[in-house]
């Protein structure tokens, strides 16, 4: 039994420590009076995720006329959740991606725009897994581990 | 709140310190308020600046402190923290992912306490309360200190003020306005100006609150500031100042909100902007929509009012007679007479419109939208009134036609026309318009009494709109020979011409591109035209010069045009009456 908390606890370290500083300290803002609140947070970040990757798809869609306005302002909104969730690597292409806005590069933008779309799937993935282990973890009668990134 | 009552809140500060936190993303706000709380604030969260607005101004003591995010959809941050500063008087806090140098200013300018970026760390949050006692102390101070000074006198005091007031914080009102009135009087012989510092403003800013900016009047806002050496004056000149900002402010405020709102709409709407008046781009408009006014709007700015108004004037009992179907009018004639001149004139003006749907007869050939087709009828073509019944039929004819054309493909061609003025005066006389064009039945040179017979809207068109520089003559007068020989006149008669034939005798059709050429043909075609004869020429000055001589031919004579030269230009089509006759005679100079 112990082994496998341990286990699952190591992954778990090993998963958290993956993922960046922000995010732990919002796991921190999490105790007893709020349980959910990180739960809560990433799905209203995945929701307004996706919503914004829709709208700047569909203002990239036609080539003769991209409302490059439109898409940034979209990006700076995703860069500013992205950040405040602790989504690191879907900031740093948000970063890349409005520097493709400022110089109205279409193409530059799509191909960022996939890659927005990919990490945020991929954190969504893992943050799935992440919820399932700790779900596991209380299970299995071990405690959350805390882990402190420097 | 009393002094003393603000003094306890200090002691327990900053727990329990009231913020409102302003954020469009759910995210963040959510984060945001969590870490507020994490601060022992007490927190309100709102998505919008507006619903942020009324919260503040329902109740001005309800909070200590806003923090609001720099973009949102319904206002900017930045409005919001001027309209803040301007109202409440609160410290507001920016928050913003954009961590650029220029917003920061901007921020700041605009009277920001601070300038946080996202993501928001919760040491940041922890500070933040010494805004709220920063502000509150200055609007403690009673200082009247610069109140009637000259502005070095004023810099000076509001310095000794300053340094006074930070270093006494515990410091009673009476003491301050002591210090302050000493100030004033080995100064109060210098000029009276009143410099509006922060201190008299938030004085001013109590009283108007208390009486209410609405109500607010000079006399008793002064009453209530209690300041020596402020008149009556003065209070009443910054109060217009301050309700004009506050005006200023919050029209565009609520203009931006309005916009953001109504983006959407506008999205949609901005396809059908082309119904909009004179507009001298050409839209790409779908056939079938009926949107045509795009088109005609383009070329309605050929006509100079002027010209259309000597039409309207000649018939104006002709309007009656024809069906219209477009209630504002303002279109394009086709091959119709004078009414829609009428229109056209009386009309010209309105031309924001939208126009109707191009099921009306009026709109046979107004085509291709891109096309722009422009048939138009001259005004001496109809002099006579007597004959209109013929009209309605055309009418007919006209819709059935158009109605066919409406259906075709028309492929695009996105020239932009030159609008050069029209040259009128060649067909301005009534006389040289009576000689123009015959009816229908035309085989050579009618007389004037067939003239007068008939009133059709015979070879209906006219519509040359470029001057003609110097009317020189082109150099290659051998290809008129040329077009003139291949003209060849037909015999119609008044049936055929009820039958929808328009009397069109042979068409010259030209165009400056070739899939265009065929649509020459096809329109040609379904007029029933006899003949008719397509060339390429590059060059427009040759029509135009054909037109002109034509034109000034009609002085001369009554002559029956015996072909039409159709040429297409910019996107519009011209169908000139071609005098045969002019044309050999000048072909002969």
């Amino acid at each position: 039994m112990n082994t496998v908390v341990a286990q699952l606890q190591r992954q778990f370290q090993d998963y958290l420590v993956s993922l960046y500083q922000q995010f732990t300290e919002l796991r921190k803002l999490q105790d007893e009076g709020t349980p959910d609140f990180v739960a809560e947070v990433v799905s209203l970040f995945f929701d307004d995720c996706s919503k914004l990757i829709n709208t700047m798809s569909r203002s990239l869609e036609r080539p003769e006329n991209v409302d490059f306005k439109q898409v940034d302002s979209g990006v700076h909104q995703l860069k500013g959740s992205s950040s405040s969730v602790g989504a690191r690597r879907v900031k740093n292409v948000c970063i890349s991606f409005k520097e493709c806005c400022d110089v109205q590069n279409r193409e530059g933008c799509l191909r960022c725009l996939q890659q927005v779309d990919y990490e945020y799937k991929m954190l969504k993935t893992k943050l799935q897994d992440l919820f399932n282990l700790e779900q596991r973890i209380l299970q299995a009668g071990g405690m959350i581990p805390q882990v402190n990134i420097s | 709140m009393t002094v003393e009552q603000e003094f306890e809140a200090v002691d327990q500060f900053p727990v329990g310190m009231r913020v409102l936190a302003v954020d469009d993303d759910q995210t963040c706000l959510r984060i945001l308020e969590t870490l507020l709380h994490r601060c022992q604030y007490h927190v309100t969260t709102t998505d919008s600046a507006q619903t942020a607005l009324e919260l503040l101004r329902e109740n001005k003591n309800k909070f200590d402190l806003v923090i609001s995010d720099v973009d949102m959809p319904d206002m900017d941050g930045f409005k919001l923290l001027e309209l803040v500063g301007l109202e409440m008087d609160l410290p507001v806090i920016m928050l913003s992912a954009h961590s650029d140098p220029k917003y920061v200013m901007k921020g700041v300018k605009h009277g920001a306490c601070d300038y946080l970026l996202k993501p928001v760390r919760i040491e940041e949050l922890k500070n933040i309360w010494q805004h709220v006692v920063r502000k509150s102390k200055f609007k403690k101070m009673k200082s009247i200190v610069t109140n009637v000074e000259s502005t070095d006198n004023t810099d000076q005091n509001g310095v000794k003020a300053n340094r006074k007031r930070k270093d006494q914080f515990e410091e009673v009102e009476e003491d301050d306005e002591e210090r302050g009135n000493e100030n004033d009087d080995p100064t109060a012989q210098k000029k009276p100006r009143v410099l509006w510092t922060r201190e008299l403003h938030n004085k001013f800013l109590a009283a108007v609150d208390h009486l209410g900016v609405e109500k607010a009047q000079p006399k008793k806002i002064l009453e209530l500031m209690n300041v020596d050496k402020l008149t009556r004056e003065n209070v009443a000149s910054h109060l217009q100042k301050f309700r004009s900002a506050l005006k200023k402010i919050t029209n565009e405020a609520n203009q931006q909100a309005n916009m953001a709102a109504i983006d959407s709409h506008f999205m949609q709407m901005s396809s059908l902007k082309g119904l909009g008046g004179f507009h001298h781009q050409q839209r790409q408009i779908p056939l079938g929509s009926g949107q045509f006014h795009g088109g005609a709007a383009a070329t309605m700015r050929h006509f100079p009012l002027g010209r259309l108004n000597s039409f309207g004037g000649v018939f104006p009992h002709v309007s009656s007679s024809l069906p219209r179907n477009h209630s504002d009018g303002g279109y394009i004639l086709q091959g119709m007479p004078i009414p829609p001149l009428d229109d056209l004139h009386i009309n010209n003006n309105n031309n924001n419109k939208a126009f109707p749907s191009f099921s009306s007869q009026q709109t046979s050939l107004m085509v291709a939208p891109n096309n722009q087709l422009v048939l138009q009828q001259p005004s001496y073509a109809s002099l006579n009134p007597g004959g209109f019944s013929p009209h309605l039929e055309i009418n007919k004819r006209l819709e059935d036609w158009s109605n066919t054309l409406l259906s075709t493909n028309i492929p695009q061609s996105d020239v932009h026309s030159k609008p050069d003025a029209l040259e009128w005066n060649h067909f301005c006389n009534s006389d040289a318009a009576q000689a123009g064009f015959s009816g229908a039945n035309n085989l050579g040179p009618m007389t004037d009494a067939q003239l007068l017979r008939s009133s059709s809207p015979s070879e209906g068109l006219f519509v040359g709109q470029q001057k003609l520089e110097n009317g020189s003559m082109p150099s290659d007068a051998g290809s008129l020979d040329d077009i003139v020989n291949s003209m060849m006149p037909k015999e119609q008669s008044q049936a055929d011409f009820f039958e929808g034939d328009w009397g069109l005798d042979g068409i010259i059709a030209h165009s400056e591109l070739a899939y265009e050429n065929l649509f020459l043909c096809f329109l040609c075609n379904l007029v029933n035209m006899r003949k008719s004869v397509l060339f390429r020429h590059n060059q427009l000055l040759l029509p135009l010069v054909l037109s002109f001589f034509f034109l000034l031919s009609c002085k001369k004579k009554p002559v029956s045009p015996l072909c039409n030269l159709c040429f297409k230009h910019d996107g519009i089509l011209f169908v000139l009456p071609m005098n045969l006759l002019a044309v050999k005679e000048w072909s002969n100079l």
